[in-house]
């Protein structure tokens, strides 16, 4: 018989990393709230009949964001054999809020404290046993880092699922309450699953809505049950759900009073305080921010990552490699075609893209401290006071800087934004900081045209963050996304030194996922790519302007002539990157040859007919694929994540305009201000698309829905 | 009574009325700010601010900390 047991608790406990350990997975694990935003399963190891089920994390049963429903319907309606309910031993009292909410549940639990090592060295003591006796369920003390007390924890929640052997609610309530309470238990009990009879009561007191629609009770009974609770609110003098919550708490202060004793008085600056005083001190904020981001692009896409690349792509592949191969397939005499095929379109293409697995290692490695440290948390905090100003909320900072790894973790982190315009509009900017795929562009772009330049790649980090401000103050002016954004409520977690082993596992896993991707999609298409610029349509091997990619490449040219790069060529990297964006890396180097020595073939890509400099085309090419839709992988999870395939498509539709009119305004503009071509329709129409976009930023709001109340408005009272 | 968002870096106090939706007011119980709960405040950028409250640290922007009041 399958045992399926579940995790829950507040959100970066360590139920993840307890996940891991359990199952032997990998799932992402990270120092900040929301990093787990779906259910995982898995079995744990050494009992393939045991189902571990890791659930993202929630503070309490009455769900906030949209993630944390996820945790309630799992716990509430799938309801799973036995609940692991993690708490994190350096904050007992807010995290047993939550499990003094699961044990009205009546499903077997289990409370695992965990960082019970740190609760040591901090000289604190719990009474273990005490706690267990008040709250009447097992509890056990663990180090999920550590892969301590794992194994018995796990089985102790096996035997309470076996036995069915529930939780023995605590009197969490008293007084008055508890008699309504036990008013609500009677009434509904025919309505109700025995089981679940107290947390329905409980929710019906504290009206909440989703329950009230769920059970969907006759009007009389309703009314009846309302005057209960109203002679309760009299009694009390506050309202329902307030006073359940006072009442946990208090319940809860008790309990902590007798089992926890803390060396540190409370109030108390910890380092972690003290950091932060620095951090997001009100002067120092910005500027320490800016001097992270700028040493993080400055290190490993200008300085230390270029030259590892350089060498990878110039010498690795460019020389040794394809020397190698290209010696041997002529020793054992292998036809002109696959050695084009294999030094040509695979080592040249495929080759390319792996070339830049340095910088983004270095980017990634970064990334993962900044995750790891906590710092990421803070951003959030600082960039809200900037954001808001724009009408986003700072949480929506934290899938942006995601999406300088990987733009699919992004959108899936939009999951912990609580508010649906906000969440929406996040989804449709926060992949517009270069990711891990768009930096090979910038590599290859920066190497052939800009060689030497320091500051073009860090300013495209810059360039990406003015977009999404200039973006965003638009889009807010459209009635749909009109109004304040959510308030910015948002739990920080301490400050961790970031150890080599997580840093090593993150970036191992992003890195790793880049090279299947060069190894699988980025292989294949090349294949392709190759095919069809190395035969015509009778499949002779023909010189590549005759090619069949020629063909197809000069049926689309017209869509990219506008931006400079209508070549065939240039259409061809421009569509294929839509596939992956490294793909633009792979087909340049393919249809241009591409190495530093000779950027010959480069240039010829982007010096069309008409063309004032191919530098000048290059960089509109770079503008337009930073700035454009990303890859499949990105818009189809765009697609899924908005919920309707109207908002899948209005996204797509808006980062292509952005992407088009930014390439556009660069080319036509550059051609005419910088290289001196006389001021033509191109230009007037690149004013035209100015004045629109400032028209768009400045413009009014429609007053569309803006008149309604925003979320979390003070209500009158 | 006054907003949390005028207490200096490194004060603590007691909460006495949080104000708002019910919605918002039952999200900051959640994460431990309720009435008659001790606070203290980390930091302040702007009016947003960073409290220690019940062992943990709880972000908030002006509009949310102009709720609290201590």
């Amino acid at each position: 018989m399958e045992i399926k047991i579940a995790l829950a608790g507040n959100p970066n406990c360590g139920k993840t990393t307890l996940f891991n350990d359990l199952t032997g997975s990998t799932q992402y694990v990270g120092n900040w709230p929301g990093v787990t935003v779906e259910k995982k399963e898995g079995r744990l190891k050494g009992h393939k009949e045991v189902i571990i089920q890791d659930l993202p994390g929630i503070y309490s049963l009455s769900p906030y964001t949209m993630e944390e429903v996820v945790s309630r319907n799992y716990l509430v309606n799938e309801k799973p054999d036995a609940i692991i309910n993690i708490i994190d031993g350096t904050n007992i009292e807010r995290n047993l809020y939550l499990t003094t909410q699961i044990l009205d549940l009546h499903i077997p639990t289990v409370i695992a404290v965990n960082m019970y090592d740190l609760v040591k060295k901090n000289g604190d003591r719990i009474d273990l046993k005490k706690l267990a006796g008040e709250l009447g369920c097992p509890v056990i003390p663990i180090s999920a880092l550590r892969k301590e007390g794992g194994s018995e924890l796990v089985e102790m929640a096996i035997d309470l699922a076996k036995k069915h052997q529930k939780a023995e609610a605590p009197h969490v309530l008293n007084g008055s309450v508890e008699h309504a309470i036990a008013h609500i238990e009677e009434s509904i009990s025919p309505f109700v699953e025995k089981n679940n009879l107290r947390w329905y009561a409980i929710k019906l007191f504290e009206r909440d809505e989703k329950v009230i629609e769920e059970l969907n009770l006759d009007a009389p009974l309703m009314k009846h049950l309302d005057m209960h609770i109203q002679d309760c609110e009299k009694e009390m003098d506050d309202d329902a759900e307030s006073i359940i919550t006072n009442q946990r708490y208090a319940y809860i202060q008790n309990v902590v009073d007798d089992t926890v004793h803390m060396k540190r008085a409370r109030g108390n600056m910890t380092l972690s305080d003290r950091i932060d005083r620095v951090v997001t001190n009100r002067w120092f904020a910005l500027p320490i921010f800016a001097v992270v981001m700028f040493l993080m692009y400055y290190i490993s896409v200008s300085t230390v990552g270029t030259w590892a690349t350089d060498w990878t792509n110039d010498k690795l592949f460019g020389e040794y490699i394809t020397n190698a191969a290209t010696a041997g397939l002529q020793a054992i005499g292998s036809p002109a075609w696959l050695e084009s095929l294999i030094v040509g379109g695979l080592i040249g293409g495929v080759g390319t893209v792996l070339g830049f697995v340095p910088q983004m290692v270095l980017i990634f490695i970064f990334m993962a401290i900044l995750e790891d440290s906590g710092y990421m948390a803070r951003v959030a905090f600082i960039m809200d006071r900037v954001f808001r100003r724009f009408g986003l909320s700072g949480k929506s900072f934290v899938p942006i800087l995601i999406g300088t790894g990987c733009g699919v973790p992004a959108i899936m982190a939009t999951r912990t934004i609580e508010n649906e315009r906000d969440r929406r509009m996040t989804i449709m900017l926060c992949t517009y900081l270069p990711c891990g795929a768009k930096l090979t562009i910038i590599g290859i772009i920066v190497s052939t045209f800009f060689p030497g330049s320091m500051f073009i790649a860090p300013s495209m980090y810059f360039l990406g963050i003015a977009v999404i401000v200039l973006a965003g103050i638009a889009l807010k002016k459209v009635g749909y996304f009109a109004g304040d954004p959510a308030p910015f409520v948002m739990e920080l977690p301490a400050y961790h030194m970031p150890t080599v082993k997580g840093v090593a596992i993150h970036t191992w896993d992003r890195a790793k996922h880049f090279m299947i991707k060069a190894g699988t999609i980025i292989f294949s298409i090349t294949v392709v790519l190759w095919f069809l610029q190395t035969f015509n349509f009778r499949l002779q091997m023909v010189d590549m302007d005759q090619s069949m990619l020629a063909s197809i490449g000069h049926a689309l040219h017209w869509i990219f002539v506008p931006l400079g790069f209508g070549s065939w060529k240039g259409t061809v990297a421009a569509i294929s990157a839509f596939v992956a964006k490294e793909q633009a890396t792979s087909t340049l180097a393919l249809l241009g040859g591409f190495s530093e020595t000779s950027s010959a073939g480069m240039h010829a890509i982007f010096a069309g007919a008409g063309v004032p400099s191919a530098t000048l085309a290059a960089f509109s090419f770079l503008i337009f694929n930073l700035f454009d839709p990303p890859c499949l992988v990105a818009m189809v999870t765009a697609f899924r994540e908005q919920g309707q395939a109207r908002w899948g498509w209005y996204t797509v539709g808006f980062q292509f305009l952005v992407g088009f009119m930014m390439s556009f305004i660069t080319y036509q503009m550059g051609a005419w201000l910088i290289y001196g071509v006389s001021f033509g329709i191109g230009q007037a129409a690149a004013l035209v698309v100015i004045a629109f976009i400032v028209y768009s930023v400045v413009r009014k709001p429609s007053k569309g829905k803006a008149d309604r109340l925003p979320d979390g408005q003070p209500a009158v009272k | 009574m006054l907003p949390i968002s005028m207490m200096n870096p490194g004060e603590t106090a007691r909460i006495k009325k949080i104000t708002g939706s019910d919605k918002v007011r039952q999200h900051l119980s959640e994460l431990g700010c309720v009435v008659d709960g001790e606070v203290t405040l980390v930091s302040r950028n702007g009016g947003n601010v960073i409290l220690q409250v019940k062992d943990s640290r709880v972000a908030l922007d002006s509009s949310m900390a102009n709720r609290i009041q201590v």
